[in-house]
Formats: structure tokens, C-alpha cells, sequence
């Protein structure tokens, strides 16, 4: 259909309902092949391999290695929390490399989604700190699932101009009536039921008994009135502390440290209780079409370059110990790090693989607890 | 002979609709159906038919309290659109002579950016230091930013009106085009002011348009998920996010999906009524 017919159609008021949508379809078919009319035009993105990761991990930075083998990016794809990723993976979407955490090894594997990792084919694995790959459910029998990565603390990122400590910093702070309305949290139950664990007093090996959901469930109904808001969207977060929305926040370290480098005045605490503790790391897809450059990137994220890059600007532990070695220890220190991460990971509440029924429970009844019930 | 190769005809031009209905539609609603009588089991199905999951929802408060907050949440939100687009529509329809194209085209102007471009426009729209905030610290109307603004029901009535005016202003703008401006006419002859003329011709004429605008609007906003997930806050959460939970990170599909076929009864019982309304509008016009 002639565009000059249409404005003439329109002109003499006779615009019908179906030559609108017509030129709606139109528009819309235009707009859907745009990035393929793009893409060809380039190299071909799909000889690289697809890594299925978090938002802030699709950057070129840690993508040294792959970019200089291969001259491109890998192809990204993102999630918002992994259990997204693993739905989304369940139901055929295939990808080369994921980024799940430790604690979702098991019942990863347990899909049968993936293949164990040959270690032989990575350059940089004889360099990665031994108590990382020795995870609870990371390795079994000579199979192992995931290659450690990156790991980290979830604690509380507070404004220090905006908030009153009292004594130590403690988990307190995110339960305290007088900034209600002003706090905020990570909405996954991977975080956020943990640490409402840590605050009932739970401990991590009992976390599944029907006394342990029942102590947490208060805790977390408890704290529920005082939070503006539970999102997976960590910018929502570091914005809201940045603008002072919110003066306290449930964070992963790297929220306290990008904020801290625009000046804002904020701490990463470490709650008397101790922190949450993770480990996240690299599974291979059991169907992978680009195995190869899998294993690439892979090695490109466990090289030396990305672990500064994680270390520095993210905050994040690295899984290379030679990564450390970049840094001095008091600049580490002041990160929240350490050369020796097992003192950090020891002095923190690290979790513990559940079955998929925790899973399920946990998150069906940590969602009606957001939702007020 | 004649007729039975036009029926033959017939199949062969409904096949093709056969076909996509049956794909399209059919086996996908089957399969929720089945589905929504399963249970799970961590990663598997027990395929054993029960009526389980439906007992579930009607029992647990949370299912029953989300479903009405959907509906209260989509019903403002089509008010709103409505009462936003029927001015526009009535503007283009009676006062514009040239280039209307140019003007429905500026009133489609929301959809040329993603749904989700939109909202997160909101949310800066709304946000603490947002542009309404910063105006009204900026004009001394208010000493602290408003928090009620974002994260809040409000917040997500606002976004939908907005986001989805232009399914509001086209069926309206379509009905108010094909009303007879003899009518207006005679009208004004007999001694009827404009006001007068407006809701004893216009309004009731453009009725069908208006009924129409509600309906586009309330079924797919009732389902909404992304609105409320970004700018609802703990109590804007709507069934749309539960049915999205369910697939998720709760992993209980069967419970999604008989979610989801509650969500579509409660629709389908509406829907009945808005078509009552329409039939009751058309038969008054005839």
C-alpha cells in the first residue's frame, strides 16, 4: 500500500481501521529487522560463543583474551537473577557458557543441562585458588560443574552521612524502625532469605527444617514495612542511595565500591552477624554449539586482566590468585578483600547447596511475604 | 455438485486459519489446562490429574487479594486512559480539517519507543529526584520530595494511562468520525447549546468507541507485569507478577498455569459484561 495512499485516505477521513493496522504491521516488521540488516553487515556474531550472565558482566573489559583470539565480542545474553536463567534454559533456550553461584551447583547439574568441565582445555586453571573448585556440590566424583570465577560478600551499603551506627554495624540496621520507608533490598530469596536467616539466628545447615522457614518467615514480615522497595535491579539501588531515597540497602560489594567512586559518601558494613558469602563461577551448556570458544571465554574471565578489572572497579573477589597479586594488601583491605580469600569467605556465612524443593518453597513464600501476606 | 465444491472451497479458504487457530491457540491453551492439573515435583511433573492447584488458589489469600488488586489497578488505569484520550479524539474528529494523518500519527508518538522504554521513563518521571519532584522543590511547593509518587499503585496507574493511550484514542476517534454531523446540526437548529449537543448526540453515539477503548485496554493491563515489577513497589505487585513467579524462581508451573486460566475467567466474565454494555448501546442507536 502506497504511503501517499494512506495520508490521502486519512485526509478525506476514510483512515480504516485495517489500513492503520496494515501500516502498523509494516512499521513493526521494519523495526523487528533492523538488527539482523545490521548484523550482517558485521562480522558474523554467530561463530562466537553465547555467555548467559548478569547484567555488568557483558563488558568488554573482561573479554581481553576473547577479543584478541577472536577479534569480537562474545554474543551476550542476560538475566536477571539465575534461577531466571536456569527456567529460560529448561525450556530449550541453549547458550554456551552461564553464571550461576555456587549454592545452585547441584540442582544445575542435577537438570542435566550441562557437561562437566574438561579443566585440561583452560590455560588458567592451575591458577585458580584451590578452595574455590572445592565447593560444597561443586565437584563430584572427577566431575566438575563450574569454574569459579568471581565471589563476593551480600551485606548492607549505607550512607554514611544519612545513617546513625550505634556500636558495630550489624544486619540491625535493615530492620530499623527509624528509617523505614528509606531502605531497600535485593528481591531474590537467594540473597534476601539468607540473610534473613542470618538475622533470625539460623544456621545455614538447618536452614531447610519447618522451624527454620517459620523463624525466618517473622523476620522477613517483620522487616517487610520498612523497605521501599525488593529488586534484582541493583542500579535501582545504588541511584536510590546515590539521590539519599534510600540510606541503607542489601547489596552485593560492587554497588559500595562503583558508589564510593562516584564520591558518594557510603560503606560496604560488615555486620557483626557476618555477611553473606558467594561464590559465582562458569558452567558449560550440555549442548554447546561453539564448545571451543566456550572454553575462551572462559579462560578470558579467569585471565589475570579481568581479575583486575573485577577487583578494582567492581569490588568483587577474582577466582585467579595471581589477580592479587596486582594489588597491595591495603588497598585490598580497603575493598573488603583480602590475598587470602578463604579468611573472608571463612568469616562470613557462606551458603549451602538446597534441593529444589527449598528452592521452591523458600521463593513461593518469600514472594507472598513481599506481596504483604 | 455446484455446492459441494464450494464447500470444498469453504475448507480450503478456512484452512489456513484452521491451522494457525489450532497451533496458535488450541494446543497451546490444551496444554495449559493439562498443565494446570499437574503437580509439581522440583524439576518434573506428577501427571496425575488433580484439582489441586485450584484449591490452592481459592484457599490462600494471596491469589484472591492480588486478582482484585489487578482489577482495581487495571479499572483506574482505563478510566484514566479514557478520560486522557476521549479529548484528544474528540479534537482530531471535530476541529482538525488538515492533515489529520499528522495528528494520529503524533497521538501513536508512544509507540514508537519499547514498552519498557516507557515505563522506565516513568520511573524517572516519578522518581525522587524525577522531574515532578524536582519542579514542584523547585517551585516551593513542596520541602521534601514526594515518596508516594513511585512505588506505589499510583505510580503503576499512571504508567499504564499513559503507555497505552493510543489503543484508547483510535476506536474512539473511529466512532466519533462516523457520527453524523447532520445530527449536530439539526440539533443546534432546535435550539440545543453545545453542552447539550455534546451529551445527548456525541457522547452517546461515541459510546461503542468508548466501550471498545476500555475493553483493548483492560485485558492486557490487567495481566501487566513489567509496570508494576519496576514502579509498583511491595504493594503494587500484581497477579501478573505472581504468574510470572510461578514460572520462575518458585518453579511451579502447574500453579502458573492454573494462575493464569483464573486470570483468563475473571477477564472472560468481564469481557461478557462490556459486551452486554455494547449490545445495550448498539440497539439504543438502531
Amino acid at each position: 500500500m502506497d504511503v501517499l495512499d494512506q495520508i490521502g485516505a486519512v485526509r478525506e477521513g476514510k483512515m480504516s481501521r485495517r489500513a492503520f493496522t496494515r501500516s502498523l504491521a509494516a512499521a513493526g516488521v521494519g523495526m523487528a529487522t533492523v538488527p539482523f540488516a545490521g548484523r550482517k553487515a558485521m562480522a558474523a556474531p554467530e561463530d562466537q560463543a553465547t555467555y548467559f550472565t548478569w547484567g555488568g558482566y557483558d563488558i568488554p573489559e573482561l573479554f581481553g583474551e576473547y577479543q584478541a583470539k577472536h577479534g569480537e565480542l562474545p554474543n551476550f545474553s542476560i538475566f536477571g537473577a539465575s534461577e531466571e536463567a536456569l527456567t529460560k534454559m529448561r525450556g530449550g533456550f541453549v547458550v554456551d557458557v552461564s553464571h550461576p553461584c555456587n549454592q545452585a551447583v547441584p540442582r544445575w547439574a542435577a537438570s542435566g543441562l550441562f557437561q562437566s568441565v574438561d579443566t585440561s582445555r583452560l590455560a588458567h586453571f592451575g591458577d585458580i585458588i584451590p578452595e574455590l573448585t572445592q565447593l560444597d556440590g561443586n565437584v563430584d566424583g572427577d566431575n566438575l560443574w563450574m569454574v569459579p570465577f568471581d565471589w563476593g560478600q551480600t551485606s548492607i551499603t549505607y550512607r554514611t552521612d544519612l545513617v546513625e551506627i550505634e556500636g558495630e554495624e550489624s544486619w540491625d540496621l535493615l530492620w530499623d524502625e527509624r528509617y523505614a520507608g528509606r531502605l531497600g533490598s535485593l528481591g531474590s530469596g537467594a540473597d534476601a532469605w539468607w540473610v534473613g536467616a542470618i538475622k533470625a539466628g539460623v544456621d545455614f545447615d538447618n536452614i531447610d527444617t519447618p522451624e527454620a522457614f517459620e523463624a525466618i518467615a517473622a523476620v522477613m514480615r517483620e522487616q517487610r514495612p520498612h523497605i521501599r522497595v525488593y529488586t534484582d535491579d541493583t542500579t535501582t539501588l545504588e541511584q536510590a542511595l546515590a539521590s539519599g531515597e534510600m540510606v541503607a540497602a542489601m547489596t552485593w560489594n560492587s554497588s559500595a565500591t562503583l558508589l564510593a567512586a562516584e564520591g558518594i559518601p557510603v560503606r560496604f558494613a560488615q555486620p557483626k552477624e557476618g555477611a553473606l558469602t558467594w561464590v559465582c563461577g562458569l558452567m558449560v551448556h550440555k549442548d554447546a554449539p561453539n564448545v571451543d570458544r566456550a572454553y575462551d571465554v572462559i579462560d578470558s574471565l579467569l585471565s589475570v586482566d579481568t581479575g583486575k578489572f573485577m577487583i578494582n572497579d567492581y569490588g568483587y573477589g577474582h577466582s585467579n590468585a595471581k589477580s592479587f597479586d596486582e594489588f597491595d594488601e591495603e588497598t585490598l583491605v580497603g575493598l573488603g578483600l583480602s590475598k587470602n580469600p578463604a579468611e573472608i569467605l571463612e568469616a562470613g556465612h557462606f551458603q549451602k547447596p538446597q534441593t529444589q524443593e527449598f528452592e521452591s518453597k523458600m521463593n513461593g513464600l518469600f514472594e507472598q511475604i513481599k506481596a504483604g501476606f | 455438485m455446484l455446492q459441494r465444491s464450494e464447500t470444498l472451497r469453504g475448507f480450503f479458504l478456512l484452512s489456513p486459519t484452521l491451522v494457525v487457530m489450532t497451533v496458535g491457540i488450541v494446543v497451546p491453551f490444551a496444554i495449559l489446562i493439562t498443565m494446570s492439573l499437574w503437580t509439581a515435583m522440583g524439576f518434573d511433573f506428577d501427571t496425575t490429574l488433580t484439582t489441586a492447584n485450584y484449591e490452592t488458589a481459592l484457599e490462600q489469600p494471596i491469589y484472591g487479594a492480588l486478582m482484585h488488586r489487578s482489577l482495581v489497578i487495571s479499572g483506574w488505569a482505563t478510566v484514566a486512559t479514557v478520560l486522557l484520550s476521549y479529548p484528544m479524539a474528540y479534537y482530531v474528529a471535530f476541529h482538525v480539517h488538515k492533515n489529520k494523518m499528522m495528528w494520529i500519527v503524533l497521538m501513536t508518538l508512544p509507540f514508537w519507543t519499547s514498552y519498557l522504554l516507557r515505563v522506565f521513563a516513568w520511573k524517572v518521571v516519578l522518581g525522587y529526584e524525577g522531574v515532578i519532584n524536582s519542579g514542584l522543590l523547585w517551585a516551593g511547593f513542596i520541602d521534601a520530595p514526594l515518596e508516594f509518587l513511585l512505588y506505589s499503585q499510583q505510580a503503576v496507574v499512571i504508567t499504564l494511562a499513559h503507555s497505552w493511550v493510543a489503543f484508547a484514542i483510535l476506536p474512539i476517534y473511529v466512532s466519533l468520525e462516523k457520527i453524523d454531523r447532520s445530527l449536530l446540526e439539526a440539533a443546534t437548529d432546535l435550539g440545543d447549546g453545545p453542552m447539550a449537543r455534546f451529551f445527548r448526540i456525541t457522547l452517546p453515539l461515541s459510546m461503542p468507541g468508548v466501550i471498545a477503548a476500555s475493553f483493548l485496554i483492560f485485558i492486557p493491563t490487567t495481566g501487566d507485569y513489567i509496570t508494576p515489577a519496576l514502579l509498583g513497589g511491595p504493594d503494587g505487585m500484581m497477579i501478573g507478577n505472581l504468574i510470572q513467579l510461578q514460572f520462575g524462581p518458585v518453579n511451579n508451573w502447574p500453579m502458573g498455569a492454573t494462575l493464569a486460566i483464573g486470570l483468563m475467567l475473571y477477564i472472560s466474565a468481564i469481557g461478557l459484561v462490556f459486551l452486554a454494555l455494547t449490545k445495550v448501546f448498539k440497539e439504543r442507536m438502531a
